[in-house]
């Protein structure tokens, strides 16, 4: 804020050679709460996602009580891992590079910690609220109004920190990592207002003010673009922030960025009703839908492939940095489950496809591979960087990179296996015409060891990010970069 | 390699916090992918609308033509023997359990063992019900499910294990 402090030129020298001691004044504290609660609802969320999982495998998990059943816990892990994980990460991510990009403290300290503390004690009521069965029923919206609203206020609060720092910056150009942070901010508000609006019944209970086919369509509406807009864009942004940063390299094409950035916001908005084929909506909706989730393969490709260019002569890091094989990784994730998306939005495959675990597989490719891959890199980047200590163990990173992939291998073959064999044991007739395996049970037993994989997976993902938390607090609390006992070479290009 | 085009920074202007970046052409195959998949877009929806005029509808009605006919839904009723008994307590207990009891005592469904008969308790009287179920109480249609001779089977089950008449 103090125009003394404002370096001279708006941008200071090209190449790595940063200024080693920036006269802004970053706020690296909200930084650091941030990766905190990552950190931990990440654990939490994960659990409970790993306690799913062996509900599935052995009903017995359960402990017999309402609490613990599958219906109450399957959306704190949904919640828990997309706003709370997801979101905290984002946050983190957004704070440290937007205010380093615009070479600018955040516009105020007070909506700072407003942001943050409120988006903890969103989460805290999300975690009392979903396990005793209060719920509005729709699938990644299913907190009931109050936290509704008070998401909404935290939201904005967010959204004006976020575009008060942009109306002080103190660089002109909009880096392109600020322009999908944006599109996060701004859709994301529309998307939550429009799908929750409902007439409050009692302080618990409300009615949406749609009915029947509209309130699907807009229900999914809404859950598409959550994954477009909170779950794939802003991860674009950090990665191309933090990828060509530890890469040390420039970004492979300026032009691919702006098409592939408009390509994607335009496209995106429109494929919500394939969620919604061969139901009541009407058949040029569905079609709307699938033709522009085809469509949608080349601009998110086109992210793909200016982060994997990017990398073109700095391959050979791949193999001492943890934060570039993460968002490699992510990457890679990226490019195959958005182009498993579009097949799946096709009628003729997702007549096969849908309400199996080929859908649970898809999205745990994105959620684990794509988001949670790209959210380790930002830390293992951040980290040492906020805390100005080098990573307490490179090889322990190393180790959490191993556990996650495999966990994730392990994780997507066995529900695209699972998927595939109960969408055709569904479909299967005997020669008279008959269902073959009339009785839902059929599939279940079919598919129990198939669960127990997938356990075995989501349990070593699990296993990685506590090895990452742990890594995180020993850096934390480890010894600082000046004093003799650091090891400054296991973090090379480290700046302020 | 040769296009003196590439890798041109794109100078000061486009430095953010140390990061440079390159306008470099945009690769050819992608730009044929993201045409292609507009083009296939716009002829796909043209053809399933205007010009095949397709529906889910017609697909469904086209399903269902082409599938395997279900033997028709029938009540022919012959004698029951000692292997019919035995064959429709093992459909019984696979299939009818969940809402009857695995003792017929009933839960969801009603109880076969006592001497009420809603839908009456003859052989042929409890083949027409499993075959036809009664969906407004839940019970299903099992015609088009188990097909008429496992239909036999468990009717002559319930008939001489519960309280048939």
């Amino acid at each position: 804020m103090d125009p003394a402090t404002s370096p001279s030129s708006p941008s200071p020298v090209a190449g790595p050679a940063i200024t080693p001691t920036s006269p802004v004044n970053y706020d690296d504290e909200s930084v650091k709460k941030f990766i905190i609660a990552t950190l931990v609802w990440g654990i939490v969320g994960m659990l409970v996602g790993v306690w799913l999982a062996l509900e599935l495998a052995w009903w017995p998990a359960n402990l017999g009580t309402p609490y613990l059943s599958f219906g109450r816990l399957r959306p704190l892990h949904t919640n828990a891992v997309i706003f709370a994980f997801t979101g905290n990460a984002l946050f983190a991510g957004i704070y440290y590079s937007m205010q380093r990009l615009l070479k600018t403290r955040m516009w105020s300290d007070k909506l700072s910690a407003f942001h943050f503390w409120g988006w903890q004690a969103i989460i805290v009521s999300a975690a009392v609220t979903l396990p005793m069965g209060m719920t509005e029923g729709k699938e990644y919206a299913e907190l009931i109004w109050p936290i509704d609203l008070a998401i909404a206020v935290v939201w904005l609060a967010f959204a004006a920190n976020f575009f008060g720092t942009i109306a002080i910056r103190k660089v002109q150009h909009l880096y392109v990592a600020i322009w999908f942070y944006m599109s996060m901010v701004i859709t994301i508000t529309v998307l939550h207002v429009v799908n929750n609006l409902a007439m409050p019944a009692t302080f618990t209970r409300s009615y949406p003010i749609y009915a029947g086919m509209t309130d699907a369509l807009v229900q999914w509406w809404y859950g598409h673009n959550a994954v477009g807009f909170l779950l794939t864009t802003p991860i674009l942004g950090l990665m191309y922030y933090f990828l060509p940063k530890a890469a040390n390299k420039p970004v492979y094409s300026y032009r691919l960025s702006i098409i592939h950035f408009w390509a994607l916001v335009f496209m995106y908005i429109w494929a919500g009703p394939h969620h919604l084929l061969y139901s009541a909506l009407p058949d040029w909706a569905q079609t709307l839908g699938m033709v522009f989730s085809v469509a949608l393969i080349a601009p998110s490709w086109g992210g793909m492939l200016n982060g994997l260019l990017t990398l073109r002569g700095a391959w050979d890091k791949l193999r001492t940095d943890p934060v570039l094989k993460f968002f490699v990784s992510g990457i890679t994730f990226y490019g195959m489950s958005t182009f498993e998306g579009p097949m799946m939005s096709i009628r003729g495959v997702n007549a096969l496809s849908h309400f199996t675990d080929w859908t649970i597989a898809h999205v745990h490719a994105g959620a684990l591979g794509w988001v949670g891959m790209s959210i380790f890199g930002m830390l293992y980047y951040t980290v040492p960087r906020v805390w100005n200590r080098p990573l307490h163990s490179v090889s322990m990173a190393t180790t959490h990179f191993w556990l996650a992939s495999t966990g994730i291998v392990l994780y997507i073959v066995a529900m695209w296996s699972a998927g595939v064999t109960q969408g055709l044991m569904w479909r299967a007739l005997d020669a008279n015409g008959l269902l073959q395996y009339p009785n839902f049970i059929d599939t279940v037993t079919t598919l129990n060891p198939f669960y127990w994989i997938r356990l075995v997976g989501g349990s070593m993902y699990l296993v990685g990010t506590i090895l990452c938390a742990w890594n995180v607090f020993r850096t934390a609390t480890g010894p600082s970069l000046s004093s003799p006992a650091g090891h400054p070479a296991a973090t090379p290009h480290l700046e302020a | 390699m040769s296009d003196p085009t590439r890798d041109q920074p794109l100078g000061h202007a486009h430095e953010a916090d140390g990061i440079e970046e390159y306008d470099n052409q945009l690769p050819l195959w992608w730009v044929g992918l993201f045409v292609g998949t507009v083009i296939f877009g716009i002829v796909y929806a043209v053809d399933y609308h205007f010009i095949s005029h397709r529906s889910q509808v017609k697909e469904y009605d086209a399903e269902m033509a082409a599938a395997p006919k279900a033997p028709e839904a029938s009540v022919a009723v012959g004698a029951i023997t000692p292997d019919m008994i035995a064959a429709g307590k093992e459909i019984f207990a696979a299939n009818c359990v969940a809402c009857h009891g695995a003792d017929m005592h009933g839960g969801i469904g009603p109880n076969l063992t006592d001497s009420t008969w809603i839908h009456g308790g003859t052989y042929p009287e409890i083949v027409h019900t499993v075959t036809f179920g009664v969906p407004e109480k839940g019970m299903i249609t099992w015609g088009p499910i188990l097909g008429p001779e496992k239909i036999a089977q468990v009717a002559a089950f319930v008939h001489s294990s519960g309280g048939g008449q």
